[in-house]
C-alpha cells in the first residue's frame, strides 16, 4: 500500500458570516478590522477542522485573497491587475495579471496576512509560473524568477503547491517551458504542481514525472488512474474531491479509488480536484471531513 | 447616414439603495440612509418622494412599499439619465439567479458562492424536473407599466444561464464519476437535459405571460453563455426552445466572454433581434476610431457577419470601474463601431452590463455620459455626412 496523506491546498470557501462581513465592508456597513477578526475566526475553524480530519498539512484556505494572482500582481513592479476574466467553466471571475515589462519583480513578499504561519506543519498555496505569466507577454520562466522565486525564499512551510489550472487545457503549452520555470525555482521549499480542473493525460505522457518537483497534482475527475505511468515516483496529489460539484463523495468510493492509484504510485495525497471555493463553505467543510474520513479509512485498509 | 439617432438602453440591474437593503435586513435607517432618499427623490424628480421620505423617518413603511418606491426612483434615474428603453434595475427581484430560482420547483440551495472579490451569489443544485410555481415577473412588468414613461425592455434570465450556475445533482450520477469514467459527452447531455428542462418548463410560461400583458421588447439574460465552449449549441437551442413562435422582439446579453466562442454556434439563433454585448471593459481608455485604439471591439465585426442582420447592443461602459467615460470615449466608441458595421441603424447604445456594483451617484454620471456621448456620435455622423 502506498504511503497516504490528505490535505487541502487552494482558495477555501468563505463562511456565511465572512461573506456578510465581506458585503458589509463594501456597503460601508462594517469596518476591515470586524473583517479581519472574522477572517482570523474563518480562518481558526478551518485549521481546527482539517486538524480533526487528520489532515497531514495544514492550509490557511487564502481567505484574504481576492482571487488567485491579486496579492502578487498588488505587490509585483511591472504586474497589474487586468480585465475581470471568467475562470474556466465556473461562475467565478478574476482579475487577470497584466504586464507592463518582459521582467516583472517582486519588490518585496507578500506579506503574513496572505501566507500566515499556522499551528502545525503548512502547506502554501501560489500560482504557478505558467499560470501568472498566461494571457501575458511574459515568460513563465521570467514570472518564475522575477516574482515567485523571492516569495518562495521568504517562505517556510512543509511544502508549496502551485496551482496551474491552465495548462492542461491548453493545446500550445509546452512542457519543457514549465520545467524551466520550475528549475528556476529549485533551492527553496518542497514543490508541487497541481494540474487542476482537467485531464492530466497529455501532461503525463509528456513526461510529468520529470518535472523539477515533489508532487504533481491531477484531476482524476477528468483523468484515468491509467494515465499516471505505472512506478511514479514524485508525491500524487489525488484530486479526488470534486470542487465544482455540490454531490458528497463517498468515503468508501474515495478509500478504493486511493486503493488502485496505490498499485502506480508510491506515495499519495488525496486532495480536492481544485479549489474549493467553488461550492459554499457549508459543502466544503462536508467535503473536507469526508476527505479526513476516506484517508482514515485507507489507512486503517492498509495496517 | 445623415441625423441618424441611435436608440440607448439599460442592460438590467442596478444597486439597491441603502433605505431598501437595510429594511429588508431590518436595519434601523440613521439619517444619511434618509437624506438618500430625499437628494435622489429631488435630483431625479420622483413624485411623491417625500411621502416615502417621511415614511422612512417615521419608521413604519412597509417593506414591499419600499422596493416599489426603490422601483421608481431607478425608473426616473434611468430616465433623467437620457436613456430611451429602461427597466428598474432589477429592485423588485432578489437576484437575477435567485429570483428565477426561488419562483421554480425542483431546485434546492446549496449556500453562497463567490462571483469575484467580495461578491458572491446563493448557488442552488437541481434536485428534480424543473417546474414554475408562477410567472415571475409579471407583478414587476404590470406594476412598472404604471410608472415608467420611456419604454419598457424586461430583462429575463435565460435557460443556460440558470442551468450553467446551478449544480446538477439529478442529471449527475452519485458515484462512478471518480477515475474519468463519467465522460465529457455524458456531462454534456445532462447539461442538455436540465436547460431544455429550464427552456420548456420555465423560461417560456414566463415569456408567454409577459406577452399576454403586453410586453413588446424581453432580454434573455445570458451571461454564462460562453462558460463552456462545447455547449453553445445547447444555449442556442435552449434560446430557440424559449422563444420560437412567440409574437414580441427577443434580444439575448452577453458579457464577459470570449466573444469569438459564439460564432458559428448563433447563426442558428435568427429570432435574436439584437445581440446586447459588453466590451468597454476589454477596451483602452484613450480616444480614437480606429481598430488599434479600440481593441475591446475587435469581434464585433462577426456580430455584422451573422446572416440574419442582428443589431448590436454595443457596450460602452465598464460596469466594473468608478471610472466615469468621458461623453468623447462613448462618442469614439460608437463611431468605430458604425465604421465596421457601415449601417448605423443596427447599432443600439448600452452599458456592458447591469451596474450594480456601482454606487447610484456613479452608475448615474456614467450612463449621463453614455447619453451625452451618444449625442455627440450622432452630431459626428451628421457632419461627415454633411461634408461629404
Amino acid at each position: 500500500m502506498a504511503e497516504l496523506q490528505a490535505f487541502i491546498p487552494g482558495l477555501y470557501a468563505r463562511s456565511e458570516e465572512l461573506v456578510q462581513a465581506t458585503r458589509d465592508l463594501d456597503r460601508g456597513r462594517t469596518s476591515a478590522e470586524a473583517v479581519e477578526e472574522q477572517v482570523e475566526r474563518d480562518q481558526a475553524e478551518l485549521v481546527a477542522a482539517q486538524q480533526g480530519a487528520g489532515f497531514d498539512l495544514l492550509a490557511d484556505g487564502k481567505l484574504r485573497w481576492q482571487d488567485h494572482f491579486r496579492p502578487l500582481l498588488e505587490a509585483a513592479d511591472g504586474l497589474e491587475t487586468g480585465a475581470l476574466t471568467r475562470f474556466l467553466d465556473t461562475n467565478t471571475f478574476y482579475r487577470a495579471p497584466k504586464a507592463t515589462t518582459e521582467t516583472p519583480s517582486l519588490g518585496a513578499p507578500i506579506d503574513q496576512r496572505y501566507v500566515p504561519s499556522l499551528a502545525g506543519p503548512r502547506l502554501v498555496t501560489l500560482p504557478s509560473p505558467f499560470a501568472l505569466a498566461h494571457g501575458t507577454a511574459v515568460t513563465p520562466k521570467a514570472m518564475a524568477l522575477g516574482v515567485l522565486k523571492p516569495q518562495l525564499d521568504a517562505l517556510d512551510a512543509e511544502l508549496v503547491v502551485l496551482a496551474e489550472p491552465f495548462f492542461a487545457h491548453d493545446d500550445e503549452a509546452d512542457l519543457g517551458d514549465l520545467a524551466d520555470a520550475l528549475e528556476a525555482l529549485a533551492g527553496g521549499p518542497k514543490l508541487a504542481v497541481w494540474f487542476t480542473f482537467g485531464d492530466a493525460r497529455k501532461v503525463l505522457e509528456g513526461g510529468a514525472a520529470d518535472l523539477p518537483v515533489e508532487g504533481i497534482g491531477v484531476d482524476f475527475y477528468a483523468t484515468r488512474p491509467t494515465d499516471v505511468p505505472e512506478g511514479f515516483s514524485k508525491l500524487l496529489l489525488a484530486g479526488v474531491v470534486d470542487a465544482r460539484s455540490s454531490l458528497l463523495e463517498e468515503p468508501r468510493e474515495l478509500a478504493e479509488f486511493a486503493q488502485r492509484l496505490g498499485e502506480r504510485a508510491e506515495r499519495i495525497a488525496l486532495v480536492p480536484n481544485g479549489d474549493l471555493q467553488y461550492v459554499s463553505e457549508r459543502v466544503a467543510r462536508e467535503k473536507l471531513t469526508r476527505l479526513g474520513q476516506a484517508r482514515t479509512a485507507s489507512v486503517e485498509a492498509a495496517a | 447616414m445623415s441625423d441618424h439617432k441611435f436608440l440607448t438602453h439599460e442592460i438590467g440591474s442596478l444597486a439597491k439603495p441603502p433605505w431598501l437593503t437595510k429594511s429588508a435586513l431590518g436595519r434601523e435607517l440613521d439619517e444619511s440612509d434618509i437624506e438618500h432618499a430625499r437628494t435622489w427623490g429631488e435630483k431625479v424628480g420622483v413624485e411623491g418622494h417625500e411621502e416615502l421620505v417621511e415614511s422612512l423617518q417615521r419608521g413604519d413603511a412597509d417593506l414591499e412599499e419600499i422596493a416599489r418606491w426603490s422601483s421608481r426612483y431607478c425608473i426616473r434615474l434611468q430616465e433623467s439619465a437620457g436613456l430611451e428603453v429602461i427597466w428598474d434595475g432589477e429592485q423588485l427581484r432578489s437576484e437575477m439567479y435567485a429570483w428565477a430560482i426561488e419562483h421554480a420547483t425542483g431546485f434546492e440551495s446549496r449556500g453562497t458562492v463567490r462571483s469575484f472579490d467580495n461578491k458572491y451569489y446563493n448557488k442552488s443544485a437541481a434536485v428534480g424536473p424543473v417546474g414554475l410555481r408562477e410567472p415571475y415577473h409579471n407583478d414587476e412588468f404590470s406594476f412598472l407599466q404604471s410608472v415608467a414613461q420611456a419604454k419598457l425592455k424586461i430583462p429575463v434570465t435565460g435557460a443556460y444561464t440558470l442551468a450553467v450556475w446551478s449544480y446538477d445533482e439529478h442529471h449527475t450520477p452519485k458515484e462512478g464519476r471518480l477515475g474519468g469514467g463519467y465522460g465529457r459527452p455524458q456531462e454534456i447531455e445532462a447539461r442538455r437535459e436540465l436547460t431544455l428542462d429550464i427552456a420548456r418548463n420555465l423560461i417560456r410560461p414566463n415569456l408567454e405571460a409577459l406577452i399576454g400583458l403586453g410586453a413588446e421588447w424581453i432580454q434573455i439574460d445570458e451571461p454564462g453563455a460562453s462558460t463552456e465552449a462545447d455547449e453553445l449549441d445547447i444555449f442556442v437551442e435552449s434560446f430557440n426552445v424559449s422563444v420560437e413562435g412567440l409574437d414580441c422582439m427577443f434580444s439575448t446579453h452577453l458579457c464577459f466572454s470570449d466573444y469569438d466562442l459564439f460564432f458559428p454556434a448563433i447563426e442558428g439563433m435568427s429570432g435574436c433581434r439584437q445581440y446586447c454585448v459588453g466590451f468597454a471593459n476589454y477596451d483602452r481608455r484613450e480616444l480614437g476610431t480606429t481598430a488599434a485604439d479600440r481593441p475591446g471591439y475587435e469581434v464585433i465585426s462577426k456580430f455584422r457577419d451573422l446572416p440574419y442582420d442582428p443589431i448590436l447592443g454595443l457596450g460602452v461602459l465598464d460596469i466594473h470601474t468608478d471610472f466615469i467615460e468621458p461623453p468623447e470615449l462613448v462618442r469614439d466608441r460608437i463611431l468605430y463601431a458604425v465604421d465596421v458595421f457601415g449601417d448605423p441603424a443596427r447599432i443600439h447604445v448600452c452599458p456592458d452590463c447591469g451596474l450594480r456594483t456601482r454606487s447610484w451617484d456613479v452608475a448615474y454620471e456614467k450612463l449621463r455620459s453614455l447619453v451625452e456621448g451618444t449625442r455627440l456620435a450622432e452630431e459626428a455622423l451628421s457632419q461627415a455626412h454633411a461634408s461629404a
